[in-house]
């Protein structure tokens, strides 16, 4: 599913200072299947064109069509990974997982429980399902969410710094499966950062977005064979000139 | 184990130590008169009294009836309502004011208008225990509607449940342990409600026993009467800790 971003512009209003303009003239196309990453300072306003993408919030003005139709609100079609955990806590993890399918599709519910079954062995997780979620680590309760989204079958996955509270290796580790997942499935993702190393690894595209306002400052397009290797010169090439604009931008 | 065995022994320490102080100034001693303040042997007689002719249980049950009929009631309405202000602004704006100015008053402030409205007996108590518990309940669940993380509003939403979904799979459990604690508030002051209420409008539960028998001179009753109040709160207390323990992520 494609997503076309036209003309955005955000701005909030607040009473101290006259009007904060966030987002400005943001114009962006991502292809169906293409994993793009947003990457920026904080402060960019790369959450709140997650947010606007996903229907969470509306743009002061301009328009996002997703899938050939404009967006007004929340859809299962587009499933948002949020920084905070946001599993149901009263939930078991295979509740968890098979939420969404309750929602919206009218399979039997055995059918949804073995789908759900499936995809928690493939990641390992299948010993855990009657857990609730105070009982896992932070890299497993990202997982489950997104296995939660993934079952759902949302063509469209917004991932908002998902693996940001995790230690580098957890990062590294869940990096790879998402890309094995976005492989299988051909999800279009929308992948938020801060991390340069994380958005070399994972995209086919790099939005840069530059902050007060936050504007699209380059598009870089990764051309690196999957999955990718850090310790590769065309790797550790492309990082050091990313972070070179960054600073530069500062 | 011998931890265990020791945090077990020390609540117990005081209540043995009062009961052995009360004894000494009343029986033992003979200090204080007895139509003042009944030794504890008194009060044993009493009991066993009361528990042999059925009084103390039917008073008990009668009373128990009271609480529960107000709180169900009081929770009929308050939950609903307190789900629906908690998640329309609008509407909480609305009541805010009235819900603002009936909550303090005192529920045994309605006693007169109970008996005038609704004469002596049951009903007007169940009454005067609804005014009592409907304000805390209310209040509670109206918190924990507004208090549901909304990462969890926006998860639900973006995994396509429908605003009513979203109230129900969502909303209602994450308000469930701000509602139990709503409720146990609300069972506290029912039985002060019940007591106060027993005592003004009504001829039968623990209120007018403990009252009658203090007009005829039977200071025991009396006591036990109070002690069985205080038995009923621990044990509501200790089903809802135990409720709440288990809700309570």
């Amino acid at each position: 599913m494609s997503i076309e971003i036209k003309n955005i512009n955000k701005s909030f209003e607040s009473k101290k200072t006259d009007k904060l303009s966030v987002l400005e003239d943001i114009n962006l196309t991502i292809n169906d299947g293409e994993l793009i990453c947003l990457l920026g300072p904080s402060g960019c306003g790369k959450t709140t064109l997650l947010r606007l993408i996903a229907g969470l919030d509306q743009p002061t003005s301009g328009e996002i069509i997703a899938n050939g139709e404009k967006v007004v609100k929340p859809s299962g079609d587009r499933a948002v990974i949020f920084q905070q955990y946001s599993l149901f806590p009263w939930l078991t993890v295979l509740q968890n997982v098979t939420f969404g399918l309750e929602m919206t599709k009218n399979v039997p519910k055995e059918e949804n429980i073995a789908a759900a079954e499936r995809y928690l062995t493939s990641v390992g997780l299948i010993d855990f399902k009657d857990s609730y979620p105070h009982e896992l680590s932070g890299g497993m309760k990202q997982r489950v969410a997104i296995i939660r989204s993934l079952l759902n079958h949302s063509p469209i996955l917004l991932m908002d710094e998902p693996f940001s509270a995790l230690d580098m290796q957890n990062r590294h580790k869940l990096q790879e499966q998402l890309i094995g997942v976005w492989k299988r499935f051909e999800n279009t993702i929308v992948f938020v950062t801060h991390d340069v190393d994380e958005a070399v690894f994972l995209a086919d595209k790099i939005v840069i977005l530059d902050k007060n306002p936050g504007r699209i400052a380059e598009i870089i397009e990764v051309n690196i064979e999957r999955i990718r290797k850090r310790d590769s010169p065309e790797f550790i090439a492309l990082q050091e000139s990313i972070v070179e604009k960054l600073d530069m931008g500062d | 184990m011998f931890d265990n065995y020791r945090n077990k022994f020390i609540p117990l320490i005081l209540p043995i130590c009062l009961i052995i102080f009360w004894y000494l100034i009343t029986e033992g001693l003979g200090i204080v008169n007895p139509y003042i303040l009944p030794g504890p042997i008194t009060v044993c007689q009493s009991a066993w009294e009361l528990i042999m002719n059925g009084k103390l249980l039917t008073n008990t049950l009668d009373t128990l009836y009271k609480v529960f009929g107000g709180l169900i009631l009081a929770s009929i309405v308050a939950i609903p309502l307190g789900i629906l202000l908690g998640w329309y602004k609008t509407l909480e704006d609305i009541a805010s004011l009235v819900i603002s100015v009936l909550r303090p008053i005192p529920p045994v402030a309605w006693i007169p208008f109970s008996i005038l409205w609704f004469g002596i007996g049951m009903v007007p108590a169940v009454f005067i225990i609804f005014m009592g518990c409907v304000f805390p309940i209310l209040v509670y669940t109206i918190d924990g509607v507004k208090r549901t993380d909304k990462v969890l509003i926006e998860s639900a939403q973006t995994l396509g449940a429908s605003d009513w979904n979203v109230l129900k799979r969502v909303i209602l459990p994450s308000a469930v342990p701000y509602i139990v604690s709503g409720l146990k508030v609300g069972i506290g002051i029912a039985l002060m409600c019940t007591i106060s209420a027993e005592m003004v409008g009504s001829s039968s539960g623990l209120g007018y026993m403990i009252l009658t028998a203090t007009s005829l001179f039977d200071p025991g009753t009396t006591v036990v009467g109070m002690l069985d109040i205080g038995i009923i709160g621990i044990a509501f207390d200790y089903v809802f800790t135990k409720a709440q323990d288990r809700i309570f992520w």
